[in-house]
């Protein structure tokens, strides 16, 4: 067969669904660069800041597990350790060597991305849930590092740096300030995840989350890409650690453990697995709701949970899913146990 | 004789004790339409996992324009140009119709993730052309933005075939296309395997019905009990009293 000049060209995704998400992106840029700083300014207290770059450093955490979990299927269950350790490279590079914002922010990113390429090396061989049971144990095993490595990492008591956001040498005082700067990283971030997952490489991702040894057969390299959304995935998580050390100036290791990781994939799992749209809807929802419900108490874990369970049974593809949860799960437990996916769980899906 | 594209030597394979493929030789030329048949379990789905890479052979080589593939990995063994279909059916369900197309375009073609990121036209101009032409081949051009998982069985059969026309394959292998088809639609998936092997595809085709095989197959190889019992034109297979023997109880 040769390449017909007659056929005309057509983008990745119909001009349809195109033209609603321009709408879409002018839209999220619109409130996130004019109404929510008026917002902020109007009411003008510190809270509120804090929520909004909290939310958009949980849309960051959403979006880059989309990219592992959602898009290529690997259930990843220690996201917030690559997170954790973006904070902690960001936290001390600044607390004990001075070294700031502008140059901190891309080492997080890149330290990540090098601790999950290397720990990725011997794991993206696994299938299925073993994969997921190996993510479980790298989480737990860098959550510890930063637990007990006392001598580099202090340990529990965490790290306070001082300095706040510095832009090559000047600094940014003012919270509106610092909330742009946050604003801007995790648009830019978001966007290169749209177009990493909504273009033809992000069908082939997609295609490893289908049917990966099919994919194979395509002339895919599936342990190659499998390894580049998960190192890519980890160095967007990365610079989420970084903004937080940035913008709370204070870590410790609790805020990265194995909650975090699950609260993470609830956020993607709600939103809809495969949907960037469902990933960001799916954190806000998570990172919002607990803050309007504050004064139930402390149950946060617990509506996580209940966000979660009640979205498996009553939305099995989340709010904008492509694939449904508890299908996929079925396929990763048949993949290590033939006969497992056969057996029902659950009412529906 | 032309050159051979594809061949292979005493490919061996054994499951534990079983031994699926013993010692088969054959071999196919370029622009060649070859059946595969044999008895269920005779081991025609393995030999062609031990071609595309998906099985490593216990024993034996496979050779693909004279250089020897044995051993690499599926991904590999496409991009040389061989591109298969499968016995159950391996669309992706829960992508488009040619989104599905575009997996087996950007295999062939690559799509490094800077370039998306980037928005690497001319690469994604290829994918798109290809997926397109793809479809068009097939007849599922109006159905692309559809769901793989809703297109009816005897059309995601066609796309499956044409995902695997994207990869612009040299030798295409094609695991049981006619089974699950009524006769209609077996008469004119004939004609449309014929009419890719007019265009200069090579394509080996395993299948159960027979008079597809015969009809269609320059020359047809057989397997049983993963031994090959012969490897003839139609007519003669047809006559072949090992063969006969071989499908004794089974139809024909
Ligand atoms: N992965 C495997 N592990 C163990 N045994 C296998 C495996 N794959 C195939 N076999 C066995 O090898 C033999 C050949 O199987 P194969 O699927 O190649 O047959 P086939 O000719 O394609 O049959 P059918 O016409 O039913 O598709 C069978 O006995 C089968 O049970
Ligand atoms: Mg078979």
């Amino acid at each position: 067969m040769s390449e017909t000049d007659t056929v005309t060209d057509r983008p990745a995704s119909a001009p349809k669904a195109r033209a609603r998400a321009r709408l879409l992106q002018g839209g999220i840029l619109l409130l996130l660069f004019a109404l929510l700083p008026a917002v902020l300014v109007w009411f003008d207290r510190g809270y509120f800041y804090q929520l909004a770059m909290l939310a958009l450093i949980f849309v960051l955490l959403a979006g880059s597990l989309h990219l592992v979990t959602g898009v290529a299927g690997l259930l990843h269950l220690g996201h917030a350790a690559f997170y954790g350790v973006g904070a902690y490279i960001a936290g001390l590079l600044a607390a004990d060597h001075g070294i700031g914002f502008t140059i901190g922010l891309p080492l997080a990113g890149l330290g990540a991305a090098a601790i999950a390429f290397l720990v990725a090396l011997p794991t993206m061989r696994l299938v299925s849930i073993y994969f997921a049971v190996a993510t479980l144990a790298i989480g737990q095993m860098l959550f510890l590092v930063m637990q007990n490595w006392v001598a580099v990492t202090k340990g529990p008591n965490g790290v306070i740096l001082f300095g706040g956001i510095d832009l090559f040498g000047l600094e940014i005082g003012s919270r509106l300030g610092i909330y742009y700067v946050v604003a801007v990283v995790v648009a830019v971030s978001i966007w290169v995840i749209h177009r990493l997952t909504d273009s033809y490489y992000g069908n082939a991702l997609r295609s490893l989350r289908e049917d990966d040894q099919c994919a194979g057969a395509m002339g895919l390299d599936t342990v190659r890409l499998k390894m580049e959304a998960f190192t890519i995935a980890s160095f967007f998580a990365g610079i989420a650690g970084a903004l937080w050390a940035y913008t709370t100036g204070y870590i410790s290791p609790v805020d990265f453990d194995f909650f975090e990781s699950i609260l993470i994939l609830a956020m993607v799992v709600v939103g809809g697995l495969g949907s960037l749209p469902g990933a960001i809807l799916g954190a806000l929802l998570l990172i919002l709701l607990p803050e309007v419900l504050r004064d139930v108490g402390d149950v946060r874990n617990m509506l996580v949970g209940l966000v979660m369970f009640l979205s498996i049974l009553f939305l099995p593809k989340g709010l904008f899913g492509e694939v449904p949860a508890l299908a996929l799960m079925r396929r990763h437990f048949d993949a290590a146990w033939p006969g497992a996916g056969e057996r029902r769980v659950g009412w529906r899906g | 004789m032309t050159a051979a594209l594809l061949e292979i030597e005493e490919a061996t394979r054994r499951f534990g004790g079983l031994v699926a493929v013993n010692e088969v030789s054959t071999h196919v030329a370029e622009g060649e339409l070859v059946g595969l048949i044999g008895p269920n379990g005779a081991g025609k789905t393995t030999l062609f996992n031990l071609i595309s890479g998906f099985t490593p052979l216990t024993s034996g080589r496979v050779r693909y324009r004279g250089r020897d593939i044995t051993g690499l990995k599926s991904h590999q063994i496409g991009r040389l140009g061989i591109a298969r279909t499968f016995q159950n059916l391996r669309v992706f369900p829960n992508m488009s119709v040619f989104d599905n197309v575009s997996v087996g375009a950007t295999g062939a073609v690559g799509l490094p993730f800077f370039r998306a990121v980037a928005g690497g036209r001319r690469r994604s101009d290829a994918i798109s052309r290809r997926s397109l032409a793809a479809l068009e081949r097939v007849g599922l051009v109006a159905q692309a933005d559809d769901l793989a998982a809703n297109l009816a069985y005897g059309k995601r059969k066609y796309l499956e075939i044409a995902r695997a026309l994207a990869m612009h394959p040299d030798l295409l292998i094609l695991d049981e296309p006619a089974a699950g088809l009524n006769e209609s639609e077996t008469a004119e998936l004939a004609a449309f395997i014929r009419s890719l092997r007019d265009e200069g595809l090579t394509v080996m085709l395993v299948e159960h019905d027979m008079a597809l095989v015969m009809s269609i197959c320059e020359r047809v190889v057989v397997l049983a009990s993963g031994q090959k019992i012969a490897d003839a034109p139609p007519d003669a297979v047809r006559r072949d009293p090992a063969v006969l023997e071989a499908y004794l109880g089974v139809d024909e």
